[in-house]
């Protein structure tokens, strides 16, 4: 059976592009033998006969004595008689580099080879997601483990500007950051360089608002299937729940703590509340037991400094705060958050009033900013608002003391060797034992106790 | 401006600097008559004679040897190493010798020779003819190694090199000799860019990609199918492998923030090693992921039908692009 | 080129090299058939072979020049990237070939496609190294002929190495070796080491080199003053020269070199006096630095012809067995190229295989990295 197959022109190894045909040994009709030369072309300033690589008979010549013509373009046509050639897959000629008319007659001589072959330029479809960061560990099993791929992040748009800021941060740091959702370069670096630390990302994680990536997934509840009555619920630890448990972590097994309770006669600060509304400076203002519990202690703190600072264990020193950062613990949606109002100390009552109503709201929107959650010298806790009388707090990680306050209740009290009915709420404060001792605690707490049972005692203090 | 071949770059960049210093020779198998095996010598015998531009028995050795001894004598010999696979016997001149008389002499000798070698695979040969040694060089203190990648930069850099008082190894992509570029050959080196910096031939901002010689073009090729990802790939053409420009480099991947190294040598303890180390060091907090290497593979360069799977190539690149965005 | 007296030693800076028409008047210029096919006597080289051999020889020479044909033919076809063509040096290396023993072992360079013939390495082996599938397709002891060693050279060194080795495996071994260079390789440090080796450690070897007056496109003149015969003289072993295009000198004298070699007399160097009619490999252009007329004086001395007209002019052949020779040329041919063309690929990940003994912790990590990295695409790469 016949078949009609095409030569297409060659590259003889010379990484040519071209060549001329010079001549013709065959004509269309002309009986052809593998191997028998058919045609000579010239390829830089040399003859190069080419032969056949079938047995047949020519059908058309293709090209004319005298043109030139691209490697890889059919030359001549020859009738293909063998009667046992399945296709073979014959080696296709390299396909031609580029070539401009303005070529010298053929290609350069390479001396060795097939010549160049042309390279892709595009990407070759893949099956599997890219990006696979190679494990550096050397499997000696034949099978290498292979990391979930990750997929990139949408990759950031050329855009003038936008790569100009580089985020400065070691690649623990970067890691930290991607397992808890903060996107770097909203944070502020506190590391050499301006790079972000460690520390800079956890608090950024206690927060954990607004700075977070898009798809990352923090401390939310997840219930990976329907519960089941009877069944297990599994909550993934992330985001401000895996900040906060590290946080309560790293106080606890640090910082000594001891808690010291006081029970206080809160009546009076009830009534002076109730005056206090009606001032005009505080007519858009909030002002609950909270504000006069801050104050106290921010009184208290000038009384005993001492209670006001943080034990650097670098330096083996006791940095003693003159400034109060007052930390309020926050119930936000995602979980405890502590922003601070900084230089609380320094406030007017209404000012502090407009402060602790900011803050809480703010922390209760999510929306506490990384200089919120930093820099906070002393916290307080109201734990009241979930209806209990006390508790043994856990130090703010940095801080020495943190006062909390229960509800306010109507409790049965000795009043001038009487029993009455008095407003009564208990403080239970935790100190850091390294720094703060039985005595010092003890009057911090007093000092409070004293200002909320009698607040005229602020006006004398204060 | 003219379009020229990067052999033929190389051609008129010997040819000007014979014609602007007598004292440069050109030596080599098979150069004069025949105009060398890759013609990058082509025509240079007939115009400047045999007496500078030396047909050479066949002993790669010899050849280096010899050139010492004219460039002790004041001449600027330009040798040629027919291909990358045969330097070998001839290291020992460069390594012992060729590096090390000025340090020996204290200054007093200066061996301002150039070896060319077409380097590099892709053209589909026989063994000894795709290797690329680079880093044997590199290694050895006391030679200058340099790359080139298109014609435009082949014809100014062969002259650098000539000029140069440091004997210099002149590695040539062979498989991009008939690539072709706009060259000025009316225009001075004086202008040019020095043959020790590298040069940012593509601006990008997500990754930055180093690469010298052959790959360079698959660099390009690369970065523009990468676009179509949606990623900007900076290419850096080192062009000087010693000494490295890690200024450029430095300030390329402080502002991207990830880096590729790419090239046809073994990845293994290859020159992206070297690189990788030292962009670690110096661009640490900028980096978002290791800086990864592609190269050949722990093996000899393989027969030539298999050599498209040793040599990286777009994917392979890409790959790795990729790689560093997993991070 | 003028021809100089035999007894001059001191270097008139004239080169000495005999006029391609006239043999050396020393007498070095061993030859027992001339180019018209006549046989003639050489005092030392008493050849009586029968007529089979010669024209067995024949269909040797045939064969291979004709496989030779092919193979360039196959690389004008795309199916080979290069092919060094051995086009009149046929003589020398049949000869030779057929002079070796068994036991004698070969160190080839990448020319000796008749050698490997002798020693009955399928063709179509040689045309993996230059399709590009391997870098050399036999196991050496198997054919006791050497991979192709393309670095110019380095092979004497081998061989010289091998031949210390059957001095210490015992002298009555019988074995020799025999080393294949050209004269370009002569030049090269290697060479010139193997010389001074064999020569004070007295090998068994017998050092072939095949001067084809090219060395790609460097005359004979830029490698040696001196006809290179006459080095060996320098370093203390005979040398001798013999028309290279006469296969029964070819093999008389290499017989005689190999025999003197195993019974421990040390090398021989054998200069096989023949040309390149060819280009270097099928990619030069030898154009470009010879004249035709070079060419076609000798075609005048072709190997080939002057055995047919020998056995042709005696009796010794007739019409029928020339033809069956060429019936059985252009069948060999057709089975070679039919191979080579069908010739499979090698496996992508078999470049990872025999780079050491076992395979590295790093290469099986590569390995199968690269195997991963295959299987993620969707499409196989096409060729």
């Amino acid at each position: 059976m016949a078949e009609l197959k095409e030569f297409k022109l060659p590259d003889v190894g010379e990484g040519l592009t071209e060549a001329d045909i010079v001549a013709w040994h065959v004509k269309p009709g002309d009986h052809v033998e593998d191997g028998q030369i058919i045609v000579e072309i010239e390829t830089a300033k040399a003859v190069v006969e080419l032969p056949c690589p079938w047995d047949g008979t020519v059908a058309r010549l293709l090209a004319e004595e005298g043109q030139t013509v691209d490697v890889g373009v059919p030359i001549i046509a020859v009738e293909v008689e063998t009667p046992n050639s399945a296709e073979r897959p014959s080696v296709p000629a390299p396909a031609p580099a580029e070539s401009t008319p303005d070529d010298e007659a053929g290609a350069h001589s390479v001396l060795v080879g097939y010549g160049v072959k042309t390279s892709a330029t595009t990407r070759r479809a893949r099956r599997t997601a890219a990006g696979r960061p190679e494990t550096a560990e050397v499997p000696t099993a034949p099978e290498v483990p292979i990391e979930p791929p990750e997929l990139a992040t949408e990759p950031r748009a050329a855009e003038p500007g936008v790569a100009a800021v580089r985020v400065l941060a070691k690649p623990p740091v970067r890691k930290l950051a991607k397992d808890l959702g903060i996107t770097l370069a909203a944070l502020a670096g506190s590391g050499p360089d301006g790079s972000i630390t460690r520390d800079d990302v956890q608090r950024a994680a206690a927060a954990d608002t607004g700075v977070r990536s898009a798809d990352s997934g923090n401390g939310s509840r997840t219930v990976t299937s329907a519960t089941v009555p009877g069944g297990e619920e599994r909550i993934g630890v992330r985001g401000v729940r895996k900040h906060m448990a590290a946080a309560m972590v790293s106080s606890a097994f640090t910082a000594p703590h001891v808690t010291e309770f006081l029970q206080v006669d809160v009546t009076e600060t009830m009534a002076a509340l109730r005056r206090v509304r009606e001032l005009p400076e505080f007519a858009e203002l909030r002002v609950s037991p909270l504000l006069f519990v801050a104050r106290a202690l921010l009184i208290a703190v000038a009384r005993n400094p001492l209670i006001n600072s943080s034990w650097d264990a670098a330096a083996e020193e006791i940095v003693v705060k003159h400034y109060v950062n007052l930390g309020i613990a926050v119930a936000a949606e995602r979980g405890l958050i502590v922003p601070n109002i900084k230089h609380a100390d320094a406030m007017a009552l209404p000012e502090l009033a407009r402060g602790l109503q900011a803050l809480t709201e703010t922390g209760r929107a999510g929306k506490a900013t990384p200089a919120d959650l930093t820099g906070g010298t002393i916290t307080i806790t109201n734990v009241g608002v979930f209806g209990v009388d006390a508790g043994t707090p856990i130090l703010t990680p940095g801080e020495t003391a943190i006062l909390a306050f229960g509800q306010v209740k109507d409790t049965p009290w000795v009043v001038d060797g009487q029993l009455a009915v008095r407003k009564a709420c208990t403080l239970s404060l935790s100190f850091d034992h390294r720094i703060v001792d039985g005595e010092l605690g003890s009057a911090v707490l007093r000092d409070v106790g004293s200002m909320l049972q009698d607040p005229v005692r602020m006006l004398a203090w204060g | 401006m003219t379009k020229l071949t990067l052999s033929r770059g190389i051609n008129e960049g010997l040819r000007k600097a014979l014609e602007n210093d007598p004292k440069v020779l050109i030596m080599g198998e098979d150069v004069g008559k025949l105009g060398g095996v890759f013609r990058v010598t082509d025509a240079l015998q007939k115009d400047f004679g045999e007496a500078r531009v030396i047909d050479t028995p066949l002993a790669e050795s010899g050849i280096v040897g010899t050139a010492i001894g004219l460039a002790l004598r004041g001449y600027r010999p330009v040798c040629e190493i027919q291909f990358d696979g045969f330097v070998f016997p001839a290291v020992d001149q460069i390594v012992s010798q060729l590096a090390k008389m000025r340090y020996r002499s204290r200054g007093q000798v200066s061996l301002p020779v150039v070896i060319r070698i077409p380097c590099g695979g892709g053209i589909g040969a026989v063994e000894h003819h795709s290797e690329s040694p680079e880093v044997l060089f590199a290694h050895t203190a006391g030679l200058r190694v340099v790359a080139c990648s298109d014609a435009a930069d082949a014809f100014t850099m062969i002259q650098q090199s000539i000029s140069s008082d440091d004997p210099v190894i002149f590695f040539e992509p062979k498989r991009r000799y008939w690539d072709k570029a706009e060259v000025d050959t009316a225009a001075g080196v004086a202008g040019a860019l020095p043959f020790d910096q590298a040069r940012v031939v593509l601006d990008g901002a997500d990754v930055t990609l180093l690469c010298y010689g052959p790959l360079v073009r698959t660099c390009l090729e690369s970065a523009a199918a990468a676009r179509e990802d949606g990623r900007s790939v900076e290419v850096i053409d080192l062009r000087s492998l010693s000494p490295l420009d890690m200024d450029t480099i430095t300030a390329s991947v402080r502002k991207t923030g990830r880096c590729v190294v790419a090239h046809e040598a073994p990845v293994f303890a290859g020159l992206g090693a070297e690189i990788a180390a030292r962009v670690t060091e110096r661009c640490f907090y900028h980096l978002e992921a290791p800086v990864l290497r592609v190269g050949g593979f722990a093996t000899p360069y393989p027969p030539s039908r298999l050599e498209e799977h040793y040599l990286p190539d777009l994917d392979r690149i890409l790959d790795a692009v990729d790689r560093s965005f997993g991070y | 080129m003028t021809v100089e007296s035999g007894a001059a030693t001191t270097a008139a800076p004239a080169l000495d090299q005999p006029a391609p028409d006239t043999p050396d008047q020393a007498g070095e210029f061993i030859q027992l058939l001339t180019p018209e096919g006549e046989r003639i006597d050489h005092p030392d080289y008493p050849l009586d072979l029968p007529a089979d051999d010669i024209r067995s020889m024949y269909r040797d020479l045939v064969l291979v020049r004709t496989i030779d044909t092919v193979a360039i033919s196959l690389q004008r076809q795309g199916e080979l990237g290069i092919w060094a063509s051995l086009l009149g040096q046929e003589a020398a290396q049949i000869g030779s070939g057929r002079a070796l023993s068994p036991d004698d072992m070969v160190f080839p360079t990448y020319r000796e496609h008749g050698v490997a013939w002798c020693r009955g390495i399928d063709p179509v082996k040689l045309l993996e190294l230059y399709r590009g599938v391997s870098h050399g397709g036999w196991a050496p002891e198997e054919h006791k002929f050497g991979l192709y060693t393309i670095v110019i050279g380095a092979q004497t060194l081998h061989a010289t190495g091998y031949a210390m080795g059957i001095q210490r495996d015992g002298a009555d071994r019988g074995e020799a070796v025999i080393a294949y260079f050209g004269d370009g390789a002569t030049s090269q440090g290697d060479v010139n080491e193997a010389f001074v080796w064999a020569s004070v450690f007295n090998a068994p070897i017998v050092f072939f080199c095949q001067n084809n007056q090219w060395a790609i496109s460097e005359p004979l003149e830029k490698q040696s003053r001196i006809p290179l015969y006459q080095r060996a003289r320098g370093f203390g072993f005979p040398g001798l020269r013999v028309d290279g295009n006469d296969v029964l000198a070819c093999y008389a004298v290499t017989q005689k070199a190999l025999q003197a070699a195993r019974e421990g007399q040390g090398p021989t160097l054998i200069e096989a006096f023949t040309y390149r009619m060819g280009a270097h490999t099928t990619t030069d252009d030898p154009t470009r630095y010879r004249l035709a007329s070079e060419l076609e004086m000798w075609k005048l001395r072709d190997p080939i012809e002057r055995v047919r007209a020998y056995l042709v002019r005696g009796g010794l052949a007739d019409a029928e067995f020339l033809a069956e020779v060429d019936a059985e040329a252009k069948q060999v041919g057709a089975r070679v190229r039919e191979a080579c063309r069908n010739m499979p690929d090698p496996p992508p990940l078999a470049l990872f295989d025999n780079v050491y003994a076992e395979p590295t912790t790093l290469l099986r990590e590569e390995r199968e990295r690269y195997a991963a990295y295959l299987d993620s695409f969707e499409e196989a790469a096409g060729r």
